[in-house]
């Protein structure tokens, strides 16, 4: 491998515990997302800022799958899988930890679930100019709001964070999830004190991009309690900005063996701040603030970077994201990709005529006499003539038959949607055979009902 | 006429504010006219006001109508610089009492016709508050509920505190005031504490930390009738927050508005802020609200001369070190081998040879003599000070007071005569005497004037505020506490973004609550073991932290915390003479006991003065009967001597004394059994 100065990472061995009624048994990584799998789209985000190479974590039962996949798309970057064991209990942090010898740089941690066309440059700017040990990219939340999600009604509560930032440095004040906190939100005078403004944001998301400086997953390897990283070593690196070396534990290096070890447990162990750096630091001229030595001092500095607000990005990590970003994705195509891919791919048939905003994969069939809109629709899957279907994702070989109306519904992979059904809202699961003349509202049908895994977590 | 009704801008100016934060001065007069840099406080703010563009002010008195409607006729015959194209009212009156008052007068009477000004009279400020208006006019053109827009200059966060500092919370976009609270002044706040509710419900909202409040606002008309409405608003600050509280109900929002960097404003509501100010005067920050370019008299009174050094020509001071920053008014006369720095002489004054004055305020009339040494004082109009004084910071004397020779003062009020006291209490208080024209005024109130009527001398004066003094001012270094986080422990701590009060914290406080006001109230103490059993049950603790959690708590009152002469044991007898009742309810076996003096393991680590004193606390909890003989020992030796030395150390003689007087008493023990058998 030849040397660079980021490397990436593509977290993709998550097991989509928020969307198992669209998932089936499929990995999360190739949820159908128009004609890409998912993980294709932070994969194609990377190679169009000129990473040649990206290291994908996925579970090892997945790994020929997700493989095979990719294979079918025209992506240049070479990917390096690095699988970690079907039966663990990773989390995102234990996944880094486990990949920890293939970093040999700083790196950049991208999770296969982002669908976005920002550019990374402004972040991974940030990054070096500021020499940070991490930055992170935020998107404005919202894509969204306006679909309403199939099934059962259900309460939908997004999941929120709460994001400090102090505006003139853009520097990461604090970072944690809405629901983690009663009813008040606790702020340390430090955040505020000499620092004077601190913007906290509720409606942004963090669009799990990542940019890590390479000492950080040293730290984080040594950190084995850590299981998850945004939530649990993201606020920890974020606190630990403030963490000075205290002027007495200096000594206590060549003390016993005791002493040692804690040494090895403090941040600043692992960040290197050299004699030079701290010469650089004094001697430049750089400076964000009148009154105070540049960055106050701290060695530990993490950084947000705002998309622009006209960008687009989405996390597919739910149901209800899952369905919008397909829903939409015809009218943000030339946006995300530049028209360098076809909206309907070369081995499908379409026949019918009164089609608008629709994708199409290979070997689908679309036969005549139908009117379809704003839908996706995936590989060897059928619609036969006298159909009406509107802002629905039918997957991979279902079969819908004559003379059905189905809106705003989601079609699993190999079910089955006999003639005459009027589907408006439905979850139809996988391998499901909606009989004859069914009319339904607002439900989740499904086989695998009585084998459904609530996954506390 | 309609025309010319609408154009006018008018403002409503409220004086006779902070009478107790300029004692002894504002016992006699007006604190609005109180001479900053020998220009009353009140011109300022009618400046500031008339280079606003305003046409018509509404002074607000109360108690010394009369003198503010003198001066004001005063300046308008002396074509002050403020009298120009600006009429003035005086209105107001004894019955006016608070702020909440004026607002709710002006609602009656009807005189504000459209948005308005609204400025403390000891305000200082060069601010031009016509492009503030216009954009209260906009906000009120597109949200009708816009009641007022508060106006905020950014501090510098190197500056201590002068209790005008505010944390506030406001939209980054329509710059909407979601949160207000009022740093404290000598309390340095380690987190603060906001309600989620406001980031929830709002795209972006900032937090300003660093900000000044200079009581300078925009109000709309409806900000008065919203005074009429609500009658328990007695300052801005209740309007602010039951504004904020009741937003939905009452329908009203109110803005911010940050002064730009180059403009300044700042309140003078203490003597701390009123030394900050003065200088910043001198220094030409407020220009041109600067002594030299004829504030309130149309005419040249001062030559300037470099480093701030402002002299009258018709004052006196040859031969005399004036150092930086020094203002000499007309009259006044210095004699030679004294040194002057950074004060302020008013008109006719006379000082001695050989004195050293540095950041000393004279007003007129003042006499010092020779070999005298002031530091960071006030002298009041006609005080005379006596050879060789020393007064030391923080010290203000009143009018006409006689300061005997030989006289060193440090931190002291001094008044002239022994009743001038203007106190609320029936009693006149006896003041100390220092001189036949000079008493020491004690600036000590107990927290809340209202509720400390009879118990005043009983309580251990709890919450003591004093007067914010001038002293030395440094700059805030970033002292290391800031940063928290040096300890290689934070780790598990860490690991949580926010800390959740446990349950045992919130119990732990509910208990110090219910014990502290029974404690001052004198409340039974069955009501209160009925208080901690309910607030016990809320929050499910077991027995065993009932009792630990009571006894910290009776060690956790304020009264323990920080006693009065640092004689904690007083304090202590005081309060288990109230409370014992309480505790002996809770700890009645062996085990309770032993959790009792855990209890007081815990408080060892976090009082120093019940640390010191421990072994003569486990004494007197012995005495009381509260723990046994038997308990103490178990204590005692389940305490670990590498870990806890010292408290071990101190309790070794106590447990050495019990073991003798119990050897005593078995030996009785076994006499008896001996005779028995």
């Amino acid at each position: 491998m030849t040397s660079c100065e980021f490397q990436a990472v593509v977290l993709a061995a998550g097991r989509g515990t928020r969307l198992p009624e669209v998932l089936g048994d499929a990995p999360k990584c190739l949820l159908p997302v128009g004609p890409f799998p998912l993980i294709w789209y932070p994969l194609n985000m990377l190679s169009r800022h000129n990473f040649t190479e990206v290291i994908v974590v996925v579970l090892e039962q997945h790994k020929v799958d997700v493989q095979q996949a990719l294979e079918r798309t025209s992506l240049k970057v070479k990917i390096e899988y690095a699988t970690i064991p079907n039966d663990s209990d990773f989390g995102t942090a234990d996944s880094l930890r486990y990949i920890y010898d293939k970093i040999k740089s700083d790196f950049l941690v991208v999770s296969c679930d982002i669908v976005s066309n920002v550019s990374l440059y402004p972040l991974i700017n940030k990054f070096r100019a500021d020499d940070a040990a991490l930055a992170l990219l935020l998107f404005k939340s919202g894509f969204e709001s306006d679909v309403v999600i199939p099934g059962p009604k259900s309460k939908h509560k997004p999941e929120r964070d709460m994001i400090g930032i102090h505006p003139s440095t853009q520097r990461l004040a604090f970072v944690f999830a809405a629901s983690d906190c009663e009813e008040t939100l606790n702020l340390q005078r430090y955040l505020l004190k000499n620092r004077g403004q601190l913007d906290v944001y509720g409606r942004l998301t963090d669009g799990h991009v990542y940019v890590l400086k390479k000492w950080v997953i040293d730290y984080l390897h040594r950190k084995e309690n850590i299981s998850t990283f945004k939530g649990e070593f993201l606020p920890h690196i974020i606190k630990k900005q403030h963490y000075r070396r205290t002027p007495k534990s200096m000594p206590d290096t060549t003390s016993d063996l005791n002493v040692a070890t804690k040494q090895d447990d403090n941040i600043l162990h692992y960040a290197p701040h050299t004699l030079m750096d701290q010469k650089v630091t004094q001697a430049s001229l750089f400076n964000q603030s009148l009154s105070h030595v540049p960055y106050h001092g701290d060695i530990i500095r993490c950084f947000a970077v705002q998309a622009p607000p006209d960008s687009i990005g989405v996390r597919v990590n739910n149901t209800l994201s899952f369905l919008a970003i397909n829903r939409k994705l015809a009218t943000i195509w030339t946006d995300l990709c530049d028209d360098a891919h076809p909206l309907i791919a070369p081995g499908a048939v379409v026949k019918s005529t009164q089609t608008k905003d629709i994708i199409v994969a290979d070997n689908a069939k679309l036969s005549e006499k139908t009117s379809l809109n704003s839908s996706v629709f995936g590989s060897n899957s059928i619609v036969n003539p006298k159909n009406i279907v509107t802002n629905s994702i039918i997957m991979s070989n279902a079969i819908v038959e004559e003379g059905c109306n189905i809106n705003n519904c989601i079609i699993g992979h190999r079910a089955h949607v006999k003639s005459g059904s009027v589907l408006t809202n439905c979850l139809i699961g996988p391998n499901y055979v909606v009989e004859e003349q069914t009319k339904s509202q607002s439900l989740h049908l499904s086989n695998d009902d009585q084998y459904m895994e609530i996954d506390i977590q | 006429m309609s025309q010319f009704q609408k154009e006018i801008v008018q403002a409503v100016l409220i004086a006779d504010n902070n009478v107790w934060n300029f004692k002894p001065l504002s016992d006699e007069g007006s604190t609005a006219l109180l001479p900053l840099v020998n220009v009353s406080m009140l011109d300022y703010a009618l400046i500031a006001l008339n280079r606003s563009g305003v046409e018509e002010v509404f002074v607000y008195a109360s108690l010394y109508l009369q003198d503010i409607r003198q001066h004001i006729k005063q300046g308008i015959a002396t074509f002050a610089s403020w009298s120009f194209k600006m009429t003035v009212h005086v209105i107001g009156g004894e019955g006016c009492r608070c702020f909440g008052d004026a607002m709710r007068d002006l609602d009656a009477k009807a005189l504000i016709r459209g948005n308005f000004i609204l400025l403390g009279a000891d305000t200082v400020t060069n601010a031009d508050l016509r492009p503030v208006l216009e954009q209260h006019k906009r906000t009120a053109k597109f949200d009708k509920g816009a009641a007022a827009t508060l106006i905020f200059k950014e501090a510098s966060s190197s500056c201590g505190r002068t209790g005008n500092e505010l944390l506030i919370a406001m939209d980054k976009q329509s710059s909407r005031l979601h949160y207000h609270q009022r740093l404290r002044m000598h309390h340095k706040e380690g987190r603060y504490q906001l309600p989620l509710d406001i980031f929830l419900s709002n795209a972006c909202v900032t937090l300003h930390h660093n900000l000044l409040d200079p009581q300078i606002a925009i109000g709309s008309p409806s900000m008065l009738s919203l005074f009429s409405d609500n009658f328990d608003f007695q300052t801005r600050d209740d309007f602010v927050r039951g504004l904020l509280i009741n937003e939905e109900l009452l329908d009203s929002r109110i803005y911010v508005s940050l002064l730009p960097p180059a403009q300044y404003a700042h309140k003078v509501n203490n003597w701390l802020s009123y030394q900050l100010v003065s200088r910043d005067i001198i220094s030409r920050w407020a220009y041109p609200l600067v002594p030299d370019m004829g504030v309130y008299k149309l005419q040249q009174q001062y030559v300037f001369y470099k480093d701030n050094i402002y002299k009258s020509h018709s004052a006196n001071v040859s031969k005399v070190a004036l150092q930086e920053n020094v203002v000499v008014q007309a009259g006044s006369h210095v004699a030679c081998g004294t040194t002057i720095s950074c004060s302020v002489i008013g008109a006719n004054c006379r000082i001695g040879k050989n004195c050293q004055l540095n950041n000393v305020f004279l007003m007129a009339n003042v006499t010092i003599e020779d070999n005298c040494q002031l530091r960071h004082c006030v002298i009041g109009p006609d005080a005379v000070i006596h050879e060789r004084c020393v007064i030391e910071a923080g010290c203000v004397l009143g009018p006409k007071c006689v300061l005997p020779a030989n006289t060193k003062l440090a931190n002291t009020l001094v008044t002239s005569s022994p009743n001038t006291q203007r106190s609320e209490e029936n009693e006149t208080v006896e003041l100390d005497a220092i001189g036949p024209k000079a008493y020491i005024v004690s600036d000590v109130t107990t927290g809340d004037p209202d509720d400390s009527d009879d118990d005043e001398q009983l309580l251990p004066s709890t919450t003591t505020l004093s007067i914010p003094k001038m002293c030395e001012i440094q700059a805030v270094a970033n002292d290391a506490s800031d940063y928290s986080y040096s300890s290689d422990d934070d780790d598990e701590e860490s690991r949580v973004a926010t800390p959740l009060p446990d349950d045992t914290n919130i119990f732990l406080s509910e208990v110090i609550d219910s014990l502290t006001r029974g404690f001052r109230e004198k409340s039974k103490p069955e009501f209160l073991i009925l208080e901690i059993n309910s607030s016990r049950y809320a929050y499910n603790m077991s027995l065993k932290e009932v009792n630990f959690n009571v006894v910290k708590a009776v060690f956790g009152m304020e009264s323990i915390i920080e006693p009065a002469n640092n004689n904690v044991l007083v304090a202590i007898n005081a309060a288990f003479k109230q409370l014992g009742p309480v505790v002996s309810n809770y700890i009645k076996s062996e085990d309770a006991m032993i959790d009792c003096l855990k209890a007081l393991e815990d408080i060892c680590e976090e009082n120093e003065l019940v640390r010191e004193k421990i072994s003569q606390v486990v004494h007197y909890l012995y005495d009381k009967d509260f723990v046994s003989e038997d308990a103490i020992h178990a204590w005692y030796e389940q305490l670990d001597p590498t870990e806890q030395p010292t408290l071990r150390q101190s309790l070794a003689k106590l447990v050495e004394w019990l073991n003798q007087s119990s050897e005593e008493d078995d030996d009785d023990d076994d006499d008896d059994d001996d005779d028995d058998e």
